[in-house]
């Protein structure tokens, strides 16, 4: 904003920023410093900072729990899920930005309306579909159920982007002989690659952090995601404070990176779709 | 021949769309409806319809009616404060300082933490007898011995309020902000020619130009909150006596942990029924801007 500020304001203002940046940072700081601290040291109370900084928990989480595994779930459950939300969600974002048809309104009111519809309050009926076609405790299942949880948000975002691309590329390569799947391929797709980035990296991290399904679909131990896995350091007694931080952080800066790389194309294809929607 | 295929090409582009979100999230949807209308045994086999018995049988639990308060207190709370928080904040993030950029990825944390992984570490500061809350209280001498942070249940549910705030505010903050980036500067700049005091300008100007965004944030919010389950879950699953549950915790206590899967399917249509009169107040108001 150009307007000038009073000596005042400028103060309140750093106050106000310093304020928010500790408390926002202060979880985040004591998970790193107590993913550094020797377990003995866990309940010790008259120091914040650890006596003996204990890096070798990061080494030591790996053969205390089977984490690699875990991750490597993550890895696959979130990128299954990326690619068949787009894979979906291109085709029919691409009808409903270019294409006129009847039960056009219908069908965007029905993707409205599945947002609604988190998996926690349907997972009663998840849970007993999953079971009668067999796919509880399996990572497919998983892979088809944060695909289509995200169908809706995919959608959203692509139509815009779509929508936000002038037709008469496609229409120029049309009378140049091309078809629509080759016209959307060749010349929109290239085009939206900024809003296609943001959508693949929001339906990732969605799924990524994703607990609620995993945590009721999958009971055996190979099969978990790193946001189920890291239970094993949380037992009913027994609670590894230190290994289980340690590997929330491996859990955590991929996430913070790919956000930090799309914040900006996000905020504004959420809100420009809720306007135009 | 040709007229046909042409009719029926939108359609199957919408196809594989469609049939993901029939398969995962239409046939459940048809599937707890059902179940809530049936008697279902402990292991889990439905067996057969028993009308409206699940519900009475909600209906006369204190610990529904319990929730539902719950429920409503905690998306109100949260949706609120993070709303009010996160417009601050993100006419702060508009104003020109040194360290804006640093600021803005700070915020960006709590919004890409996995809710579990949050909801882990801020049980582990506020803990009684080793939380890093009262370790770091003691140090600076705010307190001497160390408080129970959350001795009753009241308690209990205000941390995890304070929680959902925590990784509510950041989605308002970047909504707003990118809405008041699209605002033209000259507005403000002939504005305080003619002599407008901040006030005026927050109402005449600021607040009408991001009540869109405002408004998208604020739907999105309430339908995210509502649903939120890994917060409440992580820190008491309900506990003390049932006191701290949300709509969600109670029907997944009920079904995967008691046994109801009858009782709890009846929970969802009821949560299910408050989310589309909520939307659909959503919808009347956004027709009702679009005629005017």
């Amino acid at each position: 904003m150009i307007l000038k500020r009073k000596p005042w304001q400028t103060i309140l203002l750093y106050v106000f920023v310093v304020i928010l940046c500790i408390v926002v940072l202060y979880p985040y700081f004591v998970m790193c410093i107590t993913a550094l601290k020797d377990n003995k040291e866990m309940y010790a109370i008259d120091h914040i900072m650890p006596n003996t900084w204990r890096l070798s928990n990061f080494a030591d989480i790996w053969s205390a729990a089977p984490i690699f595994k875990y991750l490597l779930n993550s890895i696959i459950i979130a990128g299954g899920a990326t690619l068949l939300a787009i894979l979906c969600g291109i085709p029919a974002a691409y009808a409903l930005a270019r294409m006129k048809f009847k039960g056009k309104g219908i069908f965007m009111g029905a993707v409205i309306v599945s947002q609604m519809f988190s998996p926690v309050v349907l997972l009663v009926g998840i849970y007993r579909m999953m079971v009668s076609i067999n796919l509880n405790n399996t990572i497919l299942g998983l892979i088809l159920l944060n695909a289509a949880f995200n169908q809706a948000f995919a959608i959203w975002l692509l139509r815009g982007t779509f929508m936000g691309i002038s037709p008469e590329m496609e229409q120029a390569a049309r009378i140049d002989g091309c078809g629509t799947v080759k016209a959307l391929v060749k010349i929109l797709l290239p085009m939206a690659a900024p809003g296609i980035i943001t959508t693949l990296i929001f339906v990732f991290i969605n799924a990524w952090n994703e607990y609620t399904i995993a945590l009721t679909l999958i009971s055996t131990d190979a099969f978990k995601p790193i946001t189920v896995g890291i239970n094993v350091f949380y037992g009913f007694n027994f609670i590894q404070w230190q290994y289980l931080f340690a590997t929330s952080l491996f859990a955590i800066i991929p996430v913070v990176i790919l956000f930090l790389m799309i914040e900006k194309h996000l905020v504004a294809g959420l809100t420009s779709g809720g306007v135009k929607g | 021949m040709k007229k046909k295929t042409l009719a029926i090409r939108p359609y199957v582009w919408l196809l594989p769309s469609v049939i993901l979100m029939v398969s995962m999230i239409l046939i459940p949807i048809i599937s707890v409806f059902k179940i809530s209308f049936s008697e279902v045994g402990r292991s889990g086999h439905i067996r057969g319809l028993n009308g409206i018995e699940n519900y009475l049988d909600i209906f006369k639990d204190r610990v529904f009616w319990h929730t539902l308060q719950n429920t409503f207190v905690w998306t109100i709370v949260v949706v609120g404060v993070s709303t009010v928080i996160g417009f601050i904040l993100a006419m702060v993030l508009n104003q020109r300082f040194h360290g804006r950029k640093f600021v803005r990825a700070v915020v960006i944390f709590p919004w890409a933490t996995a809710l579990v992984i949050q909801s882990v570490i801020w049980k582990y500061i506020i803990n009684a007898d080793y939380g890093s809350l009262n370790v770091f209280l003691r140090k600076i001498g705010l307190i001497d011995g160390f408080i129970n942070w959350t001795k009753t249940a009241g308690s209990m549910f205000g941390w995890e309020c304070w929680i959902g705030i925590f990784v509510t505010f950041p989605f308002v903050t970047f909504c707003v902000l990118s809405g008041l980036q699209s605002i033209d500067t000259a507005l403000y700049e002939s504005s305080a020619i003619d002599g407008a005091s901040f006030w005026q300008r927050l109402f005449k100007i600021t607040l009408p130009l991001v009540s869109p965004s405002l408004t998208v944030s604020t739907v999105l919010n309430i339908i995210y909150v509502f649903n939120s389950f890994p917060i409440v879950w992580t820190i008491s699953k309900g506990a003390p006596a049932d006191q701290t549950h949300t709509l969600v915790t109670y029907l997944y206590q009920l079904s995967f942990t008691d046994g109801k899967g009858g009782h709890a399917a009846a929970v969802s249509v009821i949560g299910f029924v408050i989310l589309a009169l909520c939307a659909s107040i959503y919808m009347i108001i956004s027709l009702r801007r679009e005629e005017s």
